[in-house]
């Protein structure tokens, strides 16, 4: 039972943070956004998820206000750091998550600082560890899938296009009639609507929400996803979120069982660095490269291409 | 009279103590083929930044069909229909040719974003349509057999014709065109002109930057002579060939 049960927390984690990647995804691989600050969101729908289920607010609306409250966070992020470069906009929202966690952390009033909040499980009637995760899984790859679906189409759609062109060369772009500040503020909404989701699901099946639980190192976590997955490839994005998660949680597990001169923890992060170094040093484009804008019209005149050269050759 | 279709009315723009554009006033009219000829750093480029709305003007206005555009943002200049080809290409390098002709497209139903989620009906008829326009112009730079390729793997004149061609693309009222002709061999930048001289009788002005005056000469309607940010002569070609002064601006004081 306990392999299980350990195997099915590991697809939990993977599909929330599937969710965060693919949003991720959406401000980096395709409008070119470099937000080192995905965990301030994650934090909001998290804590705004834990807040709300206190006063008896159902599980689907906290999790929508999660998201909707993240979002518009990610607005007001948005207003200055949008007009910072992109370097610039990485430190900034880097240094709001950390603001963020650390209001949570000092303002006692808010949700208990140091101590956390409980958060009351969405399913009671969930008699054991194994229909729990079941019915996690259920409730977090239905969100996961409905995200997969709004960037997937977005991403091949004419706004998806501008997007990409806004991330190749933003000038150009905006030489081209694209309002570069409407689609980043419009990416950053929505990547931190659906961080937000993630957040108040991550909420809802740890029952606990902590201060320390969002430290920077869940951002970089997530870059490793997207970067190792492939920027700008949707199924890359969630092959690196599942491969970094079953990594993560393996170490877990192995380090109870080896002993080690070093403090495990540490070692993880010094493999996770070790891995940024060499995915961006031998495979900068990820596992999957960006995959190709692909609209209905697109799709059918270039199979008509692919089958005439057939007939020719 | 008819009036012009864009105004430029004593426009200066300095950039630290020098003048790059010193009170200059031009008209251009609908269609043609406008030129914009002077030697390097005369200021043509800048004039043509200002009119996009990349710098703002120091001093004076410019009028599209009448409205004052000095305001405006590059993106609002561009849904006007005054559209810019780079003089260096800014390609989205790794999107595919057919992409880069795509984005520029004017008045797209799908690249608001609601729209691109649910109207999804109504702008995948818009595209049909969009994608066989762009194959046509590509056709045309001869470049429809590399549509699918990403634009990195152009080579530099493909490079430039793409940039061009994504400027008729968006169906302009005025096309800025900075040297379309540069790094082009000579039979393709006759043919270009030729192609440029159509869509021109189909309503689009064209205001050129080029140094291939024996080129330029042969298209142009009317041109501007620049040098050291003002407009020393305007005219048509064959009267400025004549002018005296036209040789002193190009081969230095004589």
């Amino acid at each position: 039972m306990g392999p299980l049960l350990y195997g099915l927390d590991v697809i939990v984690y993977i599909g929330i943070f599937g969710i965060v990647s693919l949003s991720l995804n959406l401000e980096f691989g395709f409008a070119g956004l470099a937000n080192f600050g995905k965990v301030a969101f994650f934090l909001v729908g998290a804590y705004t998820y834990a807040l709300l289920s206190q006063i008896g607010v159902p599980f689907y609306l906290c999790l929508i206000a999660g998201g909707l409250i993240s979002a518009i966070f990610g607005l007001v992020v948005s207003l200055p750091a949008l007009r910072l470069r992109a370097d610039y906009l990485a430190i900034a929202v880097l240094a709001f998550g950390e603001i963020l966690r650390l209001i949570v952390k000092s303002e006692y009033w808010l949700a208990r600082g140091d101590w956390g909040i409980r958060v009351l499980p969405v399913f009671p009637w969930a008699g054991s560890h194994l229909a729990y995760r079941l019915e996690n899984i259920g409730l977090v790859y239905f969100c996961l899938c409905i995200c997969f679906l709004v960037v997937q189409l977005l991403a091949n759609s004419p706004y998806g296009r501008a997007m990409r062109a806004i991330r190749e060369d933003e000038v150009a772009a905006e030489a081209l009639g694209k309002n570069r500040s409407k689609f980043k503020a419009q990416a950053l909404m929505l990547g931190s609507a659906m961080a937000g989701v993630a957040g108040g699901l991550y909420a809802q099946y740890l029952q606990y929400v902590l201060p320390d639980v969002f430290m920077p190192m869940v951002t970089f976590t997530v870059w490793i996803m997207v970067l190792l997955g492939g920027p700008a490839n949707n199924w890359g994005v969630l092959l690196g979120a599942a491969l970094v998660e079953i990594f993560d949680r393996g170490t877990n597990i192995i380090k109870d069982y080896i002993t080690l001169p070093v403090d495990p923890t540490n070692l993880q992060y010094i493999l996770f660095g070790a891995l940024i170094i060499f995915v961006l040093l031998y495979r900068p484009q990820g596992l999957l490269k960006e995959s190709t804008i692909k609209t209905k019209a697109l799709r059918s005149i270039f199979n008509g291409r692919s089958s005439a050269k057939n007939k020719r050759s | 009279m008819e009036e012009a279709l864009l105004r430029i009315s004593e426009v200066s723009k300095h950039f630290g103590g020098v003048y790059a554009v010193n009170g200059v006033s031009l008209d251009i009219n609908h269609g043609g083929i406008c030129g914009l000829v002077g030697p390097n750093g005369s200021g043509k480029t800048t004039l043509f930044n200002i009119i996009l709305g990349l710098h703002q003007p120091d001093r004076g206005d410019i009028y599209f069909k009448e409205k004052r555009i000095n305001n405006l943002a590059p993106h609002q200049i561009y849904e006007l229909g005054i559209v810019n080809a780079f003089q260096i290409p800014r390609l989205f390098f790794n999107l595919s040719v057919l992409d880069n002709m795509l984005v520029a497209a004017r008045g797209q139903q799908g690249d608001r974003l609601l729209n691109s989620l649910f109207l999804r009906k109504r702008w995948q008829e818009q595209e049909k349509g969009l994608i066989d326009e762009a194959m046509g112009i590509l056709e045309v730079v001869e470049l429809s057999h590399l549509a699918f390729s990403p634009a990195a793997e152009l080579s530099g004149g493909q490079r430039r014709l793409l940039e061009v061609a994504r400027g008729i693309m968006a169906k302009p009222t005025l096309l800025l065109l900075d040297e379309p002709a540069a790094g082009i061999n000579p039979e393709l930048a006759n043919k270009i002109f030729q192609k440029l001289e159509e869509f021109s009788r189909n309503g689009i002005a064209f205001f050129i930057v080029e140094h291939r005056l024996e080129i330029l000469f042969d298209f142009a309607t009317w041109v501007y002579v620049m040098d050291k940010g003002r407009i020393v002569i305007a005219g048509h070609p064959r009267t400025i060939i004549d002018d005296p002064t036209f040789y002193s601006v190009y081969l230095g004081e004589g």
